[in-house]
């Protein structure tokens, strides 16, 4: 099936196309959404929503990009409102805790492990996301796009909608950013 | 910073090198598609009726439906008021009102 086709019947509403989308994509949006929220339930949430806003909105889609940039779009800006909303709730809980309410602990992430991290490089990719997590929005997602998904620079300028050589500085500073909270923190 | 350090600092920073693309879990579809049934069907009839807007038009509904009613009760009253005087002036017409008159008749007898 052609790209093409696959958005016409996407667009006509055939299940059989959304099933095909499905399958081909779904690794990639979810390996995409882990990188970035670092939580399999959070990641598989994600995921769903990005087909599920690809369901409703193909009529919308005009073609400018490739199918995949477009998923790959939404499942970052989705991972991104995911870890928005997580960091409100922390910091409503550390607002209900100075004020003597919601004794329960404030919900913090735990040490990730990515399932494709070969077995003796677990621990470095552990403190390498920890780090990872301090990095600002845009470099996060570049690096993660990069590294964990395996784009291009070419490609990842596609999905962020921006200049090859904005990505290649985005990376250049997010490498630094890292090597300084690593430093920082203590390898 | 000792090269020691930095050499660790390399590694960290390229231990994602390689790293395999994760696979989405099993039966994906199946629970994205049971989401897409529960998310995309309209919303059952009770949560329509406990939406805001119901709510307030069925309180507008029964607050005019008061008043409404409050409203037949006033011009009832006064209709009952106008009842009662058009019956008190038959009486007087009549001299019904006047019970010595009803004795009186009475004695004739």
């Amino acid at each position: 099936m052609t790209e093409q086709e696959l958005i016409q019947g996407l667009r006509n509403g055939d299940e059989a196309a959304f099933k095909y989308l499905v399958d081909n994509y779904k690794d990639r949006i979810y390996n995409t959404a882990l990188g970035v929220v670092q939580n399999a339930e959070d990641a598989e949430d994600v995921a769903q929503e990005v087909f599920i806003q690809v369901y409703r909105s193909i009529h919308s889609f005009k073609g400018e990009a490739k199918l995949s940039t477009w998923l790959y779009r939404i499942a970052t800006t989705r991972a991104l409102d995911l870890l928005r909303s997580r960091k409100s709730k922390k910091r409503f809980g550390l607002i209900q805790r100075l004020f003597g309410e919601g004794n329960e602990p404030v919900y913090e992430i735990p040490d990730f492990n990515h399932p494709g991290v070969a077995l003796d490089q677990k621990e470095n990719a552990a403190k390498l996301y920890k780090a990872i997590n301090q990095l600002p929005d845009n470099q996060r997602i570049a690096f993660t796009l990069h590294k964990i998904e395996d784009l291009s620079y070419q490609e990842v300028s596609e999905v962020m909608k921006t200049s090859l050589p904005a990505i290649e500085s985005l990376m250049h500073r997010a490498k630094q950013n890292l090597r300084k909270i690593l430093e920082k923190t203590g390898p | 910073m000792s090269i020691q350090n930095n050499k660790k600092i390399e590694e960290i920073l390229n231990s994602l090198d390689g790293v395999k693309r994760a696979a989405a879990p099993e039966f994906f579809y199946t629970r994205l598609k049971a989401r897409m049934e529960k998310d995309l069907l309209p919303a059952p009839v009770r949560s329509r009726i406990l939406r805001p807007a119901y709510a307030f038009a069925a309180l507008v509904l029964v607050l005019v439906v008061n008043a409404a009613v409050i409203l037949k009760n006033n011009s009832g009253d006064v209709v009952a008021a106008s009842e009662g005087e058009s019956i008190q002036s038959l009486a007087a017409e009549y001299n019904l009102n006047d019970v010595s008159s009803l004795y009186d008749l009475n004695e004739d007898k």
